[in-house]
């Protein structure tokens, strides 16, 4: 699993890539909640995410609220099939801001 | 002339008039002592008292009285009085008098001479001695809020008249007290609030903690609660009998709030108590009905069907007091209706005749028997229409692919109000009998034999850098079985979520150990075994929380449980600990 972050202005584009699983998920929370404390917008790509666990969704669950008390915007942005299908069990694909490309997730009011 | 700050008393007043009377000369100072005592405390007569005190102390008045408007403003009740004449107490009509034409005018009155006044009401003068001669009187009210009136009685000093500067003094006085005395009562309806709604948690806790455990997945009968309110009048059991026949009922109380939840767990508690020992759902509800009759209910009574489920005939026993009919669904996709044959419990003892409750006997022959209450019938739909019976069949036809425990799920899934509050209580209960066939022992049919396959055999340690190289062998092996991408993605989930519960939670953390991971092929069906070796875990302490709940660790469970068709604790093999088995259809 890879976690990248890049700086788009004063937002961050947090690139996950590979299977965010028990293992790898611990990176990916601290990663997501370091860029959510200090940003004013992060945008998580998840195009190459090839595989997702509960784990991992959790780590976007507990940056989504902290973002919500920061009032941080977090956006995910080109998610994978695979890991719709597993936000989409969890019932959570309603609950995030989700966008088709990282641009709409950087522009406000998108 | 100096004065003393003394706290005034009434023989002082009505003494002599210099000596002893407090001197507030300015009465911004007074309308700030009247804040203060009125902040420090909640007691609202007594601060009454020191107000009226100070205000006629300041303003020189003879005698005065504080009235407050009772009966739904229907009257005027003197609370506070100062001055030779006690009147606490005296009750007026509220239009009475001078004091009651300033409450219903709102307006300040001076009355110079009460010989003039046709309003003037003589009563107290003539019953007391006391002679009336001039009275300033203002309204206490705060916008539209009416809350009596202050009266002042015969000014000492100067002309015995009370002047405009009087009645300006008097009636921002008046205003002051009004707003005070509405927030004090303000303040104890919120302190009362706040006691009422603690005590409907903790009823609400013990309702809970009284709802039946969760138990494994192949448990023919399951249900779910959930209350409009904190404390629900609806309830479930659930209790096997030591035959291995499953006893189950759905009530529902005729009140709300916190008397209609106390008979609910009276009823509840009855029926465990005594359905533990007449074992036949007629007589019980009988036994039940004489309690409850006995015992009143004060005008409440309560629907109930009650009934016991046998696993060796899949056929179940029920009676239905004055209850929503439950439903039979038949496998081919139809419904038979139950209506109730009496009526409901603790109304009279002599309703039902003397055979009792009716029974209804039928088999389910792998059909589903739902009870429910009539929250969920009558639950709202957006266009305001009720879902009925049949908005409700329809929803379960749709639903009836998932297995039981999932079918509540998504059934309450859908009727979630969310943000919006529930009208009523809902309950639901499904009789079914588990479509995997459950084996208790190690060599069962799932287990030997027939067109059993070996796929793939893995064994690894228990540890978070094994769950990669698994998910791997498991997509490779199912992807040669010929699964679907959909299909593959989905075992993969759930056997890595189950082999994360190996991980996490089966050996300690100073032990380690292995997993097993066993992939079978029976026909069109893919079967997983995972078996670890630490100690037996307590199936009915693993229970895949509600969705609502959302923890990372319950969400795990949720989704071996959404993404395989079965998944179950079985009797692992000799000298294993736990065997977790799964199955899914191949496509």
């Amino acid at each position: 699993m890879n976690c990248e972050i890049r700086n788009e202005g004063d937002a961050a584009v947090v690139v996950l890539s590979g299977d965010v699983d028990l293992e790898s998920s611990p990176q990916v929370r601290a990663a997501l909640l370091e860029c959510v404390s200090a940003r004013r917008t992060v945008v998580v790509d998840m195009m190459a995410v090839t595989y997702i666990d509960s784990s991992g969704v959790a780590s976007l669950v507990e940056a989504f609220q902290s973002a919500r008390k920061s009032s941080t915007r977090f956006v995910l942005a080109r998610v994978s099939g695979a890991a719709m299908r597993v936000l989409e069990l969890a019932r959570l694909d309603k609950v995030f801001k989700i966008v088709d490309e990282v641009a709409d997730g950087l522009v406000h009011g998108g | 002339m100096a004065r003393s700050r003394d706290a005034v008393s009434r023989d002082a007043l009505a003494g002599a008039p210099a000596v002893g009377a407090p001197v507030l000369s300015d009465y911004l100072e007074l309308l700030a002592r009247l804040g203060q005592d009125f902040a420090a405390s909640l007691d609202v007569t007594r601060t009454l008292e020191l107000a009226l005190e100070r205000i006629a102390g300041h303003l020189d008045a003879e005698a005065a009285s504080l009235f407050l408007l009772e009966r739904e403003d229907a009257e005027l009740v003197c609370h506070a009085c100062v001055g030779p004449v006690d009147i606490k107490g005296l009750r007026i009509a509220a239009d009475q008098g001078i004091v009651g034409r300033a409450v219903s005018a709102n307006a300040s009155q001076i009355v110079r001479d009460v010989r003039l006044d046709p309003d003037f009401a003589s009563v107290v003068d003539d019953d007391t001695g006391f002679t009336t001669r001039s009275i300033l009187c203002a309204p206490m009210s705060v916008k539209d809020r009416r809350v009596g009136a202050i009266e002042l009685v015969n000014k000492r000093s100067g002309d015995g008249l009370f002047s405009e500067e009087d009645r300006h003094v008097l009636q921002s006085l008046a205003s002051s007290a009004a707003l005070a005395i509405i927030n004090a009562r303000l303040t104890g309806q919120l302190i009362e609030q706040e006691r009422l709604r603690r005590e409907l948690e903790l009823a609400a806790e013990i309702q809970r903690s009284l709802l039946p455990p969760r138990r494994a997945a192949d448990f023919p009968v399951c249900g779910v609660n959930r209350p409009a309110r904190s404390v629900s009048g609806d309830f479930y059991d659930i209790f096997p009998l030591p035959d291995g026949r499953i006893c189950f009922n759905v009530g529902d109380v005729s009140g709300k709030g916190m008397n209609a939840a106390l008979l609910m767990m009276k009823t509840a508690s009855l029926y465990r108590c005594l359905g533990k020992s007449i074992d036949d759902p007629g007589p019980l509800l009988a036994r039940i009905n004489e309690e409850l009759c006995e015992t009143g209910t004060r005008g409440m009574f309560v629907t109930l069907v009650g009934g016991v489920y046998d696993p060796a005939t899949d056929s179940v026993r029920f009676a239905n007091a004055g209850h929503e009919p439950p439903l039979l669904q038949h496998p081919g996709g139809s419904y038979t209706a139950f209506p109730a044959e009496a009526p409901p419990l603790g109304i009279a003892l002599d309703l039902v005749g003397a055979d009792g409750y009716p029974v209804t006997q039928c088999r389910l022959d792998g059909g589903c028997l739902a009870v429910f209450s009539d929250g969920i019938t009558e639950w709202q739909r957006e266009d305001g229409a009720m879902l009925g019976a049949r908005g409700l069949k329809s929803m379960l036809r749709e639903l009836y692919g998932l297995a039981p425990v999932e079918r509540l799920a998504a059934l309450f899934a859908r009727l979630d109000p969310g943000e919006a509050e529930l009208h009523d209580d809902m309950t639901m209960l499904l009789v079914q009998r588990s479509r995997a066939r459950v084996t208790g022992s190690a060599a069962g049919p799932d287990d030997a034999g027939g067109t059993d396959e070996p796929v793939l055999v893995v064994r690894v340690p228990a540890r978070v850098g094994s769950l990669r190289l698994v998910r791997r062998l498991v997509r490779e092996a199912a992807r040669a079985c010929g699964c679907g991408s959909e299909c593959v993605r989905d075992i993969v989930l759930a056997v890595d979520e189950a082999c994360q519960n190996v991980v996490r939670h089966a050996y300690g953390e100073h032990a380690s150990g292995d997993m097993l991971v066993q992939m079978r092929r029976d026909g069109q069906r893919l079967v997983i075994d995972l078996v670890d070796f630490a100690p037996p875990v307590d199936i009915a302490r693993i229970r895949p929380r509600p969705l609502e709940e959302l923890r990372p660790g319950g969400l795990g469970t949720h989704f071996m449980n959404a993404c395989m068709d079965a998944c179950e604790f079985r009797t692992p093999p000799p000298g294993a600990g736990n065997r977790l088995w799964m199955v899914k259809t191949i496509r």
